[in-house]
């Protein structure tokens, strides 16, 4: 039982590459915290470093108190489970599982009862005279598992333990691990780049961007009031939808031309978010969640106040909900930050980002009947909206 | 190649299961007659057997002669005698059997593990020096012992007047000088297997609370087992069989090797004639440990020399 804390880590590679900027977190006792971020972001490097499997170049690290920035991964009293597994070919799955407690000098009869106990929790027990290459992948992950549970670890650390897994066996280990780790206490640093695995396991979430922490707090906090442009369109599935609009006084209040479309802001906005005044006859991006945005035909209030005109261009009916794809003629957001989404659902395979139209996707009620090709009109949640600065994607608030 | 010609004959295949039998599929209807698809292969595989043994039963049937001389020695004895074992395991062979033994055994055994210790280095460490030290190794290994036979000569005159026990004359000086030898091959050969073996298992092992030796020991070398196996035969047949060195080195005929005393049997002209059986014998006693080694190593071999290649 202990807390990690990290206080401005700094890692510079050998080459000169700087993998992580000024690292600050927190991790409490018992705490289960997800490092999140696209590829290359810097979470494997930072993960290892609180293993001890990585030189910290400049900061300090402390676990349960003591700084343990020279200290050797051995004496820091933590268990990793590795992307690859990395089980010991030659070991049975017992051998696996109680080889750190055999480091330990451990009796051979409470090495047994541990190892038993532990297979016992991961539905190992048949299996413990196995070779690795004798099981199969999610066997080869809960071994891994196993294997870390054993120790009775002060710190669990994870990188990508899932990312081997197929969709299904993926979302049953997630709820595994995130029982276990609440059964046992023990705290947590667990890196994915998933963000629906960072949303459903974690305590709190800390997303990373190029070696540089963006936020960290409850998966909630991150998904309703995101810092910058690059939170918001990381966490939450499908992505925040982003353009640029013109915000104007109208009288006493404000209105925000979005293409063709006006909206009317409600003087609530204005009220939760005073600076965003200072936006007043400028550009400012304006980020809408797809539950944000409902069908007008189903809409009960009928105010023509906050609605969009749009051509559905593609449905996905998922029975709980539709999905509508439609282009607007509102200009894309273009920063740094769309610039490193873009590039990571790039390597997701997700094209659609990088069309020139500035495509929404909402998310409708089943009972609509959009079909793509209907010119339809979209009732926004104006209470809901998201502001960000233009340039810097700075999130608008107070 | 008796497996492939079973295969190679027509075979035929008739439908299985329920249902009026389907198309029954004739193989060996490809195009071309037998020969030219595989028997071709197999005259190939003939001559080339045939090439290899021809040594083999000639140094055999002149083992088996009981005439035992040069001259009177054929392909195919006309007589069958174990006269010559007879004689040579009476005169200094064993010992000399011995020595090769001891020298094969433990420069193979040393080799193997200096050789795995530094390939551990190289292949997991990162440490100044590293690329000139392992250049410089393949560098040495370049040149042939041979031309630092000289070199090593004088050397060991010195070593001699100092250290008799490990200078000329002495297999344990030849110990050492064939540990150096084999270093440089086997640490290259070892550092690319090493290199196969991914890092993560001594990360997870090291979190799990190894230290190096813990590692090295514990993890690493029982997944290289083959490589070893290569490097521990290879090592071994090379000392058994090196004669040059081993010749300038021991003269005493108390502690030359098999090969250096097998050799001196055949030493001038006309004991050339007279001893062959007897050499042919010592020679065919000196192939059975290699062979035996052999085998016994031979699943880790076949694995060895091809694992490398692919990772699995
Ligand atoms: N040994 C190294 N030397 C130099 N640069 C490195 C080294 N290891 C990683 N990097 C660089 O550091 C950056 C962060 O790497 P890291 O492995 O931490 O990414 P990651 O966030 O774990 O990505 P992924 O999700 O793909 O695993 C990358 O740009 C990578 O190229
Ligand atoms: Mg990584």
């Amino acid at each position: 039982m202990a807390e990690v804390v990290l206080e401005k880590v700094n890692k510079q590679y050998d080459n000169g590459f700087h993998a992580v900027h000024d690292l600050d977190l927190d991790i409490a006792d018992g705490e289960f915290l997800v490092l999140v971020g696209p590829s290359g972001c810097g979470k494997t490097t930072a993960l290892r470093m609180v293993a001890g499997l990585e030189d910290i170049t400049t900061g300090t690290l402390r676990i349960g108190g003591r700084v343990v920035n020279t200290l050797s991964s051995r004496d820091r009293d933590i268990a990793m489970v590795f992307q690859s597994y990395a089980l010991y070919p030659h070991m049975t799955v017992a051998d696996n599982i109680g080889y750190g407690l055999k480091l330990r000098r451990m009796d051979k009869s409470d090495i047994d009862k541990r190892v038993r106990k532990a297979a016992d929790m991961l539905e190992l027990g048949p299996l413990l005279d196995r070779k690795p290459k004798e099981l199969s992948g999610g066997q080869r992950q809960r071994v891994a598992m196993g294997r870390a549970i054993v120790r009775e670890p002060q710190v669990f650390l994870m990188d990508e333990p899932l990312s081997n897994l197929d969709a299904k066996l993926r979302v049953q280990m997630r709820a595994e691990i995130a029982q276990i780790q609440r059964e046992l206490k023990t705290t947590t640093l667990y890196v994915t780049h998933d963000q629906t695995e960072a949303m459903t396991m974690g305590d709190r979430i800390a997303l990373m961007k190029a070696g540089v922490l963006q936020q960290v707090g409850v998966p909630q906090q991150l998904y309703d009031h995101p810092n910058n442009i690059f939170v918001a369109g990381f966490i939450g599935s499908p992505p925040m939808n982003l353009a640029t609009a013109r915000l104007n006084r109208a009288g006493q209040g404000f209105e925000l031309s979005l293409g063709s479309a006006v909206l009317s802001l409600p003087d609530t906005v204005l009220a939760e978010r005073p600076a965003l005044a200072a936006y007043a006859g400028r550009e400012v991006a304006v980020g809408i969640r797809a539950e944000d945005m409902e069908d007008a035909a189903l809409a009960r209030d009928s105010s023509a106040q906050g609605r969009l005109r749009a051509k559905v261009t593609l449905t996905e009916a998922l029975g709980s909900e539709i999905v509508a794809h439609f282009a607007i003629d509102a200009p894309k957001v273009v920063t740094s930050d769309t610039k490193e989404l873009e590039k990571d659902a790039h390597v997701d395979g997700l094209l659609a980002a990088h069309q020139a139209i500035n495509t929404f996707v909402a998310s409708f009620a089943p009972r609509s009947r959009v079909r793509p090709g209907d010119e339809i009109e979209i009732v926004v949640d104006r209470e809901r909206l998201h502001f960000f600065d233009p340039v810097t994607g700075v999130a608008v608030r107070s | 190649m008796a497996s492939i010609g079973n295969q190679a004959g027509p075979q035929m295949i008739g439908a299985v299961g329920e249902g009026p039998p389907t198309e029954v599929v004739r193989l060996g209807t490809a195009k071309g007659n037998w020969f030219t698809r595989v028997g071709w292969s197999h005259l190939v595989g003939i001559l080339a057997l045939a090439f290899s043994l021809f040594p083999i039963v000639f140094v055999v049937s002149a083992a088996l002669n009981p005439v035992g001389t040069l001259s009177s020695s054929s392909l195919i004895p006309s007589n069958v005698g174990f006269d010559n074992f007879g004689s040579i395991l009476s005169g200094s062979f064993p010992r000399w059997f011995l020595n090769s033994l001891i020298i094969g055994v433990l420069s193979a055994a040393l080799s193997m593990f200096i050789s795995a210790c530094a390939a551990y280095a190289f292949s997991r460490f990162r440490f100044v020096g590293r690329r000139p030290g392992l250049l410089g190794i393949l560098l040495i290994q370049l040149f042939p012992q041979f031309l630092a036979i000289v070199a090593l000569y004088l050397i060991f005159t010195e070593v001699t007047q100092l250290w008799p026990a490990i200078g000329l004359n002495s297999i344990w000086g030849l110990l050492l000088l064939y540990l150096g030898g084999a270093l440089g091959v086997n640490t290259w050969l070892m550092k690319g297997f090493f290199d196969t073996i991914p890092r993560d298992l001594d990360e997870s092992a090291k979190v799990d609370g190894a230290t190096h030796a813990q590692i090295f020991f514990g993890i690493i070398l029982p997944l290289v087992r083959p490589i070893l196996a290569v490097t521990g035969l290879l090592g071994f047949i090379g000392a058994v069989n090196e004669f040059l060195i081993a010749s300038v080195f021991l003269t005493d005929d108390s502690v030359k090797t098999a090969a250096v005393g097998l050799y001196g049997l055949l030493a001038d002209e006309q004991a050339k004639n007279a001893r062959f059986g007897l050499f042919a014998a010592g020679a065919v006693i000196l192939a059975i440990p290699t062979v035996a080694l052999f085998q016994f190593l031979q699943r880790y071999i076949v694995g060895g020399l091809t694992a490398g290649a692919v990772k699995g």
